[in-house]
């Protein structure tokens, strides 16, 4: 059935493209009556809200609207970049994501190419299994976890004040470790479901070569570094794009819910202090402004990863 | 391919299981640790440093009792399935419909389809989209949980691939026969993408029921629709057992909250942990689904 569909696709789009508008609405308007919905919504809730950018230029007053309220041209990014927490927040958000990404994707690599060395089939899909399971839980239960074994006597701050005796407090009011907790809990969630995409890619590993490898009497290492790791490259390097693409976009949501004043030094980044500053003190033009500079650098990152991939290493995504 | 059992593969072996047992144990622990604290008594369970591997003290269900006749939970509980309910139906109705429509050989099949690809590559962002939302009236309005957000332009493409896997000759003999693009779509291509419909169904439905951000910014003042996940968060993030507690002021208050604060983290997640062994192979395929490039 596949085969037909092939052979038979040239020939079709050939013939439609021939059609005229006429033609094309008198075939197929049943076909753009079922769009309609996903259209409007769209345009209300995806395209609306961009041209709703225009506030970040803006003094926005929500009482006057977009069209009614005060231009101030680039006033709000000013205000940002000249405010004394920018560096900070912008360090924080750079930090907290590369050590999320960086380690983040090694440990799934790593992970996916030790369970690929696991030939008990049955103890694979049950150790894959269960590392999708911590995926599954709500952030806030993630946060309440988080905040009760960090606790002055929760079981983590138990077990660090007696293998590294470190001091007893709250783990989340002192800046100094909240990088890691963040990390850490991060890797806990996300380790199983972030393999899926690496470990079905090694679908793509040859196995005659494997074999003939092994028979020239290469190692496993070797085989591994040489045959299995090169096989999924063009997934590590699209996952890779498409991560450096979100790199300011740090997950407001875990942050949101287990940082306080005590740690904005370490835990304040871009996506909270638009939260903050936005639906808090409603200062909504300054916080569209942090948002859409947010947006330009993650599209900015998006194409330069994605044209040095593409360059680099002969993969990209668009 | 047969391997052959060197020692050097023997110790490899008993290394590697021994691990993934290991990142089993750290997956399950902390979930299991807090199971356990939900049925120990809460004054043993002061007294013990570390995780738990079974219950302490004497076994009380004492604090799902409390949990479980209180009325913000079940409030809670209620507008959860109720949000749960309606947005992933209507999200996986109009995923459906997109991925269909998009499908088809239409002269706009190319910019319907970029016009969706690039609201996944650029947004609003937070506050433009608070304010259009508020326009629409949707502050305070459970609408507001419902209606933004169900429809992700992610899906909608694996829909559409999903869709285009299918051959052409169906429609076009239904077409002779006279059939128009909603029947087709419904008798004839609808059963033969079942898999796929249930993979958004599952993303959709995880998504609804761990889902706080959105009700925390609409719903801020009507707690009569808040779901459970902003009752959670009071109770597990902010602290605030009062609403628990003021029944149970007899009781040593610092000790209840420890107590209902696990019973709360328990019941929240049951649910999901209950439907994510059969979920997650949809997740798999979903996941997969979504690494296919065009």
């Amino acid at each position: 059935m596949s085969k037909a569909t092939t052979q038979k696709l040239p020939q079709e789009q050939k013939k439609r493209s021939g059609t005229s508008w006429k033609r094309d609405i008198r075939y197929n308007w049943g076909v753009y009556l079922i769009y309609l919905p996903v259209f409007v919504y769209l345009i209300i809730f995806n395209y609306l809200p961009m041209f709703g950018i225009v506030m970040a230029f803006q003094n926005f007053k929500p009482t006057r609207g977009f069209l009614g309220s005060e231009w101030v041209g680039f006033a709000n990014f000013i205000e940002f970049f000249s405010r004394g927490e920018f560096p900070q927040i912008l360090r924080n958000t750079l930090i907290i994501s590369v050590l999320g990404l960086s380690v983040g994707m090694v440990s799934a690599i790593l992970f996916t190419l030790l369970l690929n060395e696991i030939k008990f089939t049955g103890f694979k899909k049950g150790v894959q299994t269960i590392s999708y399971m911590p995926y599954f839980i709500s952030a806030v239960v993630i946060a309440g976890m988080i905040i009760d074994f960090t606790s002055s006597n929760g079981i983590v701050t138990n077990f660090l004040v007696s293998v590294f005796g470190i001091k007893r407090e709250s783990l989340l009011t002192n800046p100094s470790y909240f990088w890691w907790i963040n990390l850490f809990s991060g890797l806990w969630q996300g380790l199983g479901y972030s393999s899926i995409i690496y470990i079905s890619a090694l679908g793509n590993v040859s196995q005659e070569l494997l074999e003939a490898a092994a028979i020239d009497g290469a190692n496993r290492l070797q085989r591994t570094w040489n045959i299995t790791l090169p096989a999924i490259r063009p997934t590590i390097a699209t996952m890779l794009i498409l991560n450096i693409g979100s790199l300011l976009n740090v997950g407001s949501d875990k942050i949101l819910l287990i940082y306080n004043p005590t740690i904005y030094s370490t835990a304040d980044v871009i996506s909270t202090h638009v939260a903050r500053m936005g639906l808090e003190r409603m200062q909504y033009g300054y916080s569209a402004a942090v948002g859409l500079f947010n947006s330009v650098v993650g599209t900015i990152l998006l194409i330069g990863s994605n044209y040095l991939s593409r360059k680099l290493a002969d993969t990209s995504i668009f | 391919m047969i391997e052959k059992l060197t020692p050097s593969r023997v110790v490899f072996n008993i290394i590697n299981y021994s691990l993934m047992i290991l990142l089993c144990i750290v997956c399950v622990a902390p979930v299991w640790h807090i199971l356990m604290a939900s049925f120990s008594d809460p004054r043993t369970m002061m007294a013990t440093p570390g995780l738990l591997s079974w219950i302490v003290g004497k076994p009380t269900t004492e604090g799902y009792r409390i949990v479980l006749s209180n009325p913000s939970i079940i409030t809670g509980y209620r507008n959860t399935l109720i949000y749960v309910t309606s947005a992933t139906l209507l999200g996986a109705i109009l995923t459906t419909m997109g991925g269909f429509a998009l499908s088809r050989n239409t002269k706009l099949k190319k910019p319907l389809t970029i016009m969706l690809i690039f609201t996944m590559m650029f947004s609003g962002g937070l506050i433009p989209s608070y304010i259009v939302n508020m326009n629409l009236g949707l502050l305070g309005n459970p609408l507001a949980l419902i209606i933004p957000g169900c429809i992700n332009g992610f899906y909608i493409i694996i829909m559409k691939n999903s869709f285009e896997q299918i051959s052409p000759s169906f429609e076009e003999s239904a077409r002779l026969d006279g059939a128009g693009p909603l029947t087709i779509l419904l008798w004839i291509h609808l059963p033969l993408v079942k898999a796929t419909v249930a993979v958004i169904v599952m993303f959709l439905v995880v998504q609804n029921w761990n889902s706080w951000f959105p009700a925390s910014i609409y719903l801020t003042r009507r707690r009569d629709l808040w779901p459970l996940q902003l009752f959670m968060r009071e109770i597990l993030v902010q602290n605030d057992t009062k609403m628990i507690s003021a029944a149970e002021a007899a009781s040593s208050v610092s000790l209840v909250n420890n107590l209902v604060k696990h019973c709360v983290t328990i019941v929240g997640t049951l649910p999901i942990l209950c439907v994510y062994p059969f979920a997650q192979k949809y997740f798999v395929k979903g996941v997969t689904l979504g690494g296919v490039k065009e």
